[in-house]
């Protein structure tokens, strides 16, 4: 064997270890099904960085710039999603998650009523290794609470008076309301945290000044090579 | 040991140093043609005489050790394969385009990369061809509104050789280095035939 590997040239060796290599690649199974291992240390360096989130005013900032580099993904039932839901959001319930045809390079933003199903499909999605996924901080109740029913002070700062002003503005782009801070401390106890109700329709995308109808942000945008 | 590449789809570098990387691979890319010949239009076309094969050897080459390098690192699950960026498949066009590339080797003696090599070690027919390459993409710019519809025929979605023939990974690999080592050999055989004897 060593006597016949001697009498080779350098090409031939390369070439008979490229053919070896072929051979044994003929078993190859370079696709990883679902079995990617999760490394914990990561996972939880990823979680304390707050890498995994957005919050519901960069959520909503996005929306309104029409960002198309992302995918909202509503976790809820049809039926909720149908009563509401984050404009361009699309509905994949829990359950049905593995079979949606995502793809792993995507940008996917989940979120759910709170936290917790959003937690769950963020942890299933890492385990089949896609390499973007985000949670919406605190689900729709953020949601509701930041950007469609924001509390504004009663007398603001100066520094407060801006953002106050733009989240009134992004309160009424997605059809919600500002509420006053004192309303909500002195008002009835029923009525704190008891917005007068959700926007009806979440048909009130369009931007009122880019009438030309901006198309929700569900497409991905195309990668260069 | 968890996935960790592609690198920039796991977020080890953003977009600026992303482009830092492209300039050292691009260097590195152009400083090897250069070594092996390719920045001489006359060892290039050789190959159409049929007596001078570098070029495909160098190009197979590659293409089989990048093959079998991406193959066992997304095996061993150092690379994930479906993060990999994959040109769309447009098979008309691309099949126009190949041969529009392949007539513009023949006649100008260079390739877009070995062009701007040849450019950079300072021949003339190099930079000339160079130029001609901006001349057709600013051309070609100016008329894709008639070319735009040709342009995006066919599928368009990434299309894999073990996909479209329903072939296991394994066997399109095998099958490419035994296509490879043929051609490798076949090679030689031309060069003995048509060439100056230059052994290798």
């Amino acid at each position: 064997m060593t006597r016949w590997l001697s009498t080779l040239t350098l090409n031939q060796k390369l070439a008979v270890a490229a053919i070896l290599l072929g051979a044994v690649a003929l078993a190859a199974r370079p696709y990883a099904g679902g079995q990617v291992t999760l490394d914990a240390r990561e996972l939880a360096l990823a979680v304390s960085r707050e890498a995994d989130h957005v919050e519901a005013p960069e959520l909503a900032a996005w929306i309104v710039e029409s960002r198309a580099d992302y995918r909202l993904i509503d976790l809820r039932s049809a039926a909720e999603y149908d009563g509401y839901h984050i404009p361009g959001a699309v509905n994949i319930p829990l359950a049905g998650l593995m079979d949606a045809g995502l793809r792993r390079q995507e940008k996917l933003v989940l979120y759910s009523d709170g936290g917790i199903h959003s937690v769950q499909a963020w942890l299933l999605l890492e385990a089949q290794g896609f390499a973007g996924v985000y949670m919406l901080k605190g689900g729709l109740e953020e949601w509701k609470d930041q950007v469609l029913f924001p509390v504004m002070a009663d007398n603001p700062t100066s520094d407060q008076r801006a953002t106050d002003e733009r989240r009134r503005v992004l309160s009424t782009f997605f059809g919600g309301q500002p509420r006053s801070a004192s309303a909500m401390a002195g008002g009835a106890a029923g009525a704190v945290g008891a917005p007068a109700g959700l926007p009806a329709a979440p048909k009130v995308v369009p931007p009122p000044s880019a009438a030309g109808g901006a198309k929700p942000p569900v497409k991905k945008k195309k990668e260069g090579c | 040991m968890a996935m960790t590449a592609p690198f920039f789809q796991y977020g080890m570098f953003g977009d600026n140093v992303s482009l830092v990387v492209a300039f050292c691979i691009g260097i590195g890319f152009g400083f090897f043609l250069e070594r092996a010949g390719f920045g001489s239009a006359r060892k290039l076309v050789s190959q159409f005489y049929l007596n001078d094969l570098a070029v495909f050897k160098v190009m197979f080459t590659a293409i089989v050790t990048a093959m079998l390098g991406v193959t066992y690192l997304a095996w061993i699950g150092w690379l994930d394969l479906s993060l990999v960026y994959l040109v769309p498949t447009y098979l008309g066009p691309q099949i126009v385009g190949g041969l529009i590339l392949g007539v513009g080797f023949v006649v100008g003696g260079y390739c877009p990369g070995t062009s701007v090599a040849a450019t950079a070690t300072g021949r003339v027919d190099g930079l000339v061809y160079a130029l001609g390459i901006f001349a057709g993409m600013f051309t070609f710019a100016e008329l894709f509104p008639w070319l735009k519809g040709f342009y995006l025929s066919g599928a368009g979605e990434a299309q894999t050789i073990p996909q479209v023939f329903g072939l296991p990974y394994g066997v399109v690999v095998f099958a490419v280095v035994l296509m490879a080592v043929g051609g490798f050999y076949g090679a030689s055989l031309l060069e003995k035939r048509f060439g100056a004897g230059s052994a290798e």
